[in-house]
């Protein structure tokens, strides 16, 4: 299954992280908070206006924008 | 005396754990050369006094953001004899990934597992001593808001710093994360390298520069590059990076970022046990309403309205008080001293100013409190969450909200909140928008100006438009700084949404009380010095003239010796009274600079050149850079007609003279406003503006740029209404 860029997800979807594909400070930042190779991913709801999205990761919640979660690609779990 | 250093992930408890510690005796500045803030205490047990400094919380140190960058280099200083790592117990794997770059400082270390109690609501239980044994190092307990373990902490703390047993020397530990063969190997090659300089590996491990270099952080960087060695190290650290991508399919960062919250998770594994995980928790049940679809942006706008009424309604109270306060003193000096230039200087120069400091103080007290207790209950993540979105449209962040909505009723205190904004242009971008926000000092002007040129409805709707294009210049600001000046700089908008949780009262009042001090110290002395400037200009050379004292001193005797009615007699010696500060201030230096600063008014307020008393303009708003609502009470001596209207009349004295004799028309009254508007806000906030900065340049820019845009607009607003065929 090919990976496929986070902020296609929709709410309530999960999946693994196959890469992170950012510059670098974004990709170190993300790295830091545990956003790396094989680590499941929910993405628990979206803001009220669509953006950023809200997310967990090793068991505590993130938001990121979406311009940022297009550069996390995640397989997507099979419901 | 020994320093110990507490570090650990934002939203850990590390702040409430340092209170634990050091109780009341804290100190409070910034860093050197940053606006992060820099919290120190001590604590004093079996005779030793310790120092305990509270690093910004990171979750890691390479040295990318600004807290980052603090803690990272004050970590790798000499100067911390013992670091703390604080874990929130929670939320273990991702705040031991902190811990396995502190490991490799090689410092003696105590970690403190804080938030035991969150842990095990959330249904985990943990192994302490298994967790000791793996990380090496004393593993203590603790649950900082309750004061729990602090004890226990300050013996361990105590233990490490004495330790004079060689084989607990952090030194000969081994290493606890080890990275594989292939990056080992080349930890050592590059380590060789390093050790080639003497000074880089006098405190710090030649391992530790090692994984710093491949890493990337920039501080690591930065030194090595300084050093003799830097050939050696530069062209061994390309090698390696281009080996290890080579054989490990990835870039290097990348592959310690993932071996380390290995590590992490692997000791998770090993120590922690979660029987009965709650479906859910407290935190999911808020969240559903908080920053629900539907709910979440009315729950918002009711926050910020109770903040605001808080803030500047209920704030206004205490304002009020030492405003009359100042006011009595003011009188009573006036009444008690004899006339001359010191009793002016000491009345009119430095009780007001001192009173243009105080008067601040309540509503940063307020919304110091507010913001501190939004922070520290999870909310303001929150908000951010669901305001970004809006924000970032304006090249703002989510956290810039509050700034822009408190800056309506007072720019001061806004900008000062603008400390929860965690990178930097973000951050400066905020500050410079948030002097447009219409503050409610400059509604005095606008009604005073509206009521005397416009019919109600229209004058209402003049006001109104004032707050919505004082928006309006915020949002096209932002999105053009945005692009301009802070273009390259890329914040990435990842922010961790902690669970809700009850704030300690104590740790609010502390914040307060910091907030006000600070503010007091450094802003204060700022404001304290312009408002004595600003007296100095709008009186001399007139009150030392002695024949004017002697003339008006005559005038005054003259209407005490007619034997008039009490009235009538105060009545008059009001005017005298005004006549004299009239004259004074219009052949003052101000009045002057207001005559050389014509010209440039000219083509705002007075497009067709038929104004003789234009000149008045200037003089009222240099006065105001002390504060808005001052144009008003300048303007009411200069025109030499009150700006306070007697009972049933609809103009005040002073707005019949601006209509009937200033030569102002509606349309120059309007640019009038929009200039106040967008001119530098008030002393108060410029002060606040180099306090936040800590640059004398964006202070400068910030009052230049608000001077030029205020102009340009006001020109707009004329040439438009000419256009549209206004007079």
């Amino acid at each position: 299954m090919t990976p496929m860029p986070l902020d296609t997800f929709k709410a309530g979807e999960s999946g693994r992280i196959a890469r992170v594909e950012a510059d670098e400070a974004i990709q170190r930042r993300l790295l830091d908070m545990g956003l790396v190779r094989g680590e499941a991913i929910t993405v628990k709801k979206l803001a009220p206006l669509g953006d950023p999205m809200e997310l967990v990761v090793k068991g505590y919640h993130l938001s990121l924008r979406r311009a940022e979660s297009a550069c996390i690609l995640v397989e997507r779990a099979q419901p | 005396m020994t320093t110990v250093a507490l570090a650990g992930n934002p939203n850990c408890g590390k702040t409430s754990l340092f209170n634990a510690l050091t109780g009341s005796h804290q100190h409070v500045g910034n860093w050197p050369g940053v606006t992060v803030e820099r919290r120190s205490g001590t604590f004093r047990a079996e005779g030793l006094e310790v120092v305990v400094v509270d690093l910004p919380g990171t979750y890691s140190l390479s040295a990318r953001s600004e807290d980052e960058r603090v803690a990272s280099s004050f970590l790798a200083s000499p100067e911390p004899d013992v670091i703390v790592n604080v874990l929130d117990a929670s939320n273990l794997e991702r705040n031991l990934y902190l811990s396995t770059q502190l490991l490799e400082l090689r410092r003696p270390m105590v970690f403190a597992l804080n938030m035991m109690d969150d842990a095990e609501r959330d249904g985990w239980k943990l192994d302490v001593a298994t967790l000791s044994t793996l990380l090496g190092g004393p593993v203590v307990v603790t649950v900082g808001n309750r004061g729990e373990g602090i004890e226990a902490l300050k013996a361990a703390i105590l233990a490490q710093a004495r330790c004079d047993d060689p084989s607990l020397d952090p030194a000969q530990w081994p290493p606890r994360v080890t990275y594989g063969d292939d990056i080992e190997g080349e930890i050592r090659l590059l380590a060789e390298e390093v050790r080639r300089d003497e000074v880089l590996v006098a405190d710090l491990p030649g391992r530790w520069w090692a994984l710093r270099l491949l890493e990337g952080a920039g501080d690591a960087l930065a030194r090595a590059e300084a050093s003799h060695a830097a050939q050696a190290i530069r062209a061994r650290l390309e090698n390696s990076r281009a080996f290890l991508k080579e054989h490990l399919g990835a870039p290097v960062d990348t592959l310690l970022a993932e071996r380390r919250y290995g590590f992490a998770h692997g000791l998770v594994r090993e120590v922690a046990r979660r029987d009965n995980a709650p479906v859910r928790n407290l935190t999911d049940r808020l969240d559903a309403i908080l920053t629900g679809r539907f709910t979440g942006f009315p729950v918002f706008l009711a926050v910020m309205v109770a903040i605001y009424v808080l803030t500047f309604v209920v704030g206004k109270i205490p304002q009020d008080a030492v405003g009359a306060a100042m006011g009595w003193i003011h009188d009573t000096a006036a009444a008690q001293l004899p006339p001359g230039e010191l009793t002016s200087l000491f009345v009119d120069g430095v009780i007001p100013g001192v009173g243009s400091v105080l008067v601040f103080l309540p509503s940063i007290m307020i919304l110091m409190g507010c913001v501190s207790f939004l922070e520290d209950t999870g909310y303001m993540a929150r908000a951010a969450f669901i305001m970004d979105r809006l924000m970032h449209l304006m090249g703002l962040h989510g956290k810039s909200f509050i700034p822009l909505i408190m800056g309506m009723g007072c720019n001061t205190p806004a900008i000062q909140a603008t400390r929860t904004i965690e990178a930097k242009s973000d951050r400066l971008i905020t500050i410079l928008v948030t002097p447009f926000m219409s503050c409610s000092a400059r509604l005095p002007v606008y009604i005073l100006l509206a009521g005397a040129f416009f019919r109600p409805f229209a004058g209402a709707l003049a006001v109104v438009a004032m707050h919505l294009l004082g928006f309006a210049v915020a949002v096209v600001a932002g999105k053009l700084l945005r692009m301009s000046l802070f273009r390259r700089e890329n914040a990435p908008f990842v922010m961790e949404l902690p669970p809700y949780r009850l704030p300690v009262l104590k740790t609010t009042l502390l914040h307060m009380w910091e907030k006000a001090f600070v503010f007091l110290r450094k802003a204060g002395t700022l404001i304290f010095a312009g408002a004595t400037l600003i007296w100095f200009l709008s009186n001399y050379p007139g009150i030392a003239d002695r024949d004017l004292a002697a003339r008006y001193q005559a005038a005054e005797a003259a209407v005490q010796a007619q034997n008039l009615p009490e009235a009538e007699r105060k009545a008059k010696l009001g005017e005298l009274d005004m006549a004299r500060k009239g004259e004074i201030m219009n052949t003052s230096l101000a009045a002057r600079f207001g005559k050389v600063l014509q010209p440039v008014f000219r083509p705002i307020f007075d497009p067709q050149r038929q104004r003789p008393e234009a000149w008045k303009d200037g003089v009222a708003l240099t006065a105001g850079f002390m504060a808005k609502e001052i144009v008003v009470g300048t303007m009411a001596v200069i025109h030499q007609a009150p700006a306070e209207g007697e009972d049933g009349a609809a103009l005040s004295p002073l707005q019949q003279s601006l209509r009937d004799r200033s030569g102002l028309t509606p349309l120059t009254a309007l640019a009038f406003m929009v200039f106040v508007l967008i001119y530098t806000p008030c002393l108060g906030t410029v002060g606040m503006i180099h306090k936040e900065t800590r640059s004398l340049g964006w202070t400068a820019f910030s009052v230049a740029y608000g001077l030029g845009l205020g102009w340009l607009l006001a020109w707009f607003t004329v040439l438009g209404g000419r256009a549209l065929g206004f007079a």
